[in-house]
């Protein structure tokens, strides 16, 4: 069991107290509302600014975010393959929580397959997040909001510990500095070869 | 599943294009001249798409596309909006001139969206060829 495994069992036990919650969490949670709703604010992000420099300099900041998504992701495959500390919390030894979280798994999403640590979902989500916040702050906040709503959603649907999505946050936080600050200044010219041909393609 | 939410990005991703013009002053990627109906149009295409796909079935299911499908599918919806935008914007637009902007040298914002602020999609691509063929001449 992880640490704070505890809060699960709080958090489950608002499912099925209040139908318009729940129905709210069932969205939120959904593989992808949130996800989707981020890409377009980034492609609105990518297309959106009528002066061409701060559209330049915002269109790599959506690469770099971009990039950090799918090395988050990466990331977390590589986490799973060599350490996988605990079951979901529906499948956990615990019977109170087990049961607790069956319940909420049942009502607000379904029982998924693949390891519990780190949520892969708040993972991309804070890579995301954060890539875009580096270079507009504004929008950054925006997918900060969105990305802690998937994470509590995740949580209060009894599909993560509070512990994965904590992680995932982290792990997505850290990527997506990494990618930002030091891989992609490193690996130029190709983010700007990457761009040109985006230029060339009338895509950017 | 699949084909239902590449329809939601497809749809989705046609009004975000619409909205973004607006802000980009791209007038290339408009379908409509005034920025207000643009804007209830992109409104209402990001609505209904998400409206539809979240209401004509049940979605909280374990699904057959995953992570990777999903970016793909993401991708490919994005830019065939993207295309199918320019096209209809090309055909839709009379107004917006594509003679008079041919890219000057040695200018690489000259190409790409800057283009769309004078010209359609095809617009651009037509003088530019025009020009390649005048610079050989």
């Amino acid at each position: 069991m992880p640490p704070l495994a505890g809060w699960t069992l709080w958090i489950t036990g608002f499912v099925g107290k209040a139908p318009a919650l729940d129905h709210v969490m069932r969205l939120l949670t959904n593989d992808f509302f949130i996800p989707l709703t981020i890409c377009l604010i980034m492609l609105s992000l990518w297309l959106g600014q009528a002066d061409r420099i701060r559209r330049d300099r915002l269109q790599r900041t959506i690469m770099n975010a971009s990039v950090a998504i799918g090395i988050s992701a990466l990331v977390v495959k590589m986490i799973n393959n060599f350490w996988n500390p605990w079951p979901r919390p529906f499948l956990v030894d615990d019977f109170v929580i087990r049961e607790s979280a069956r319940y909420a798994a049942q009502t607000i999403f379904y029982f998924p397959t693949d390891p519990s640590f780190p949520s892969n979902g708040a993972t991309i989500a804070f890579a995301a997040a954060t890539g875009v916040w580096l270079g507009n702050r504004k929008a950054g906040a925006v997918l900060y909001v969105l990305a802690t709503l998937w994470a509590v959603a995740r949580f209060y649907a009894g599909i993560h510990f509070f512990v994965d999505v904590a992680g995932g946050a982290v792990v997505g936080i850290l990527t997506a500095l990494f990618i930002s600050k030091v891989f992609m200044p490193r690996i130029e010219p190709l983010p700007t070869w990457t761009m040109k041909l985006c230029r060339f393609l009338y895509l950017a | 599943m699949a084909l239902d939410y590449f329809i939601l990005v497809f749809i989705s991703s046609l009004g975000v294009y619409q909205i973004a013009s607006v802000h980009a002053k791209l007038d290339g990627l408009c379908f409509f001249r005034q920025p207000v109906v643009q804007y209830i149009f992109g409104i209402l295409a990001i609505i209904g798409a998400f409206g539809w796909f979240f209401t004509s079935e049940e979605r909280n299911i374990h699904t057959t596309v995953e992570g990777s499908q999903q970016l793909g599918l993401f991708l490919g919806s994005i830019v065939a909006s993207y295309v199918f935008t320019n096209i209809l914007a090309s055909i839709m637009q009379a107004k917006v001139s594509s003679g008079g902007s041919t890219p000057r040298e040695g200018k690489q914002y000259d190409m790409g969206t800057e283009t769309l602020k004078k010209t359609t999609l095809f617009g651009g691509i037509v003088s530019s060829l025009k020009k390649e063929r005048k610079d050989r001449v």
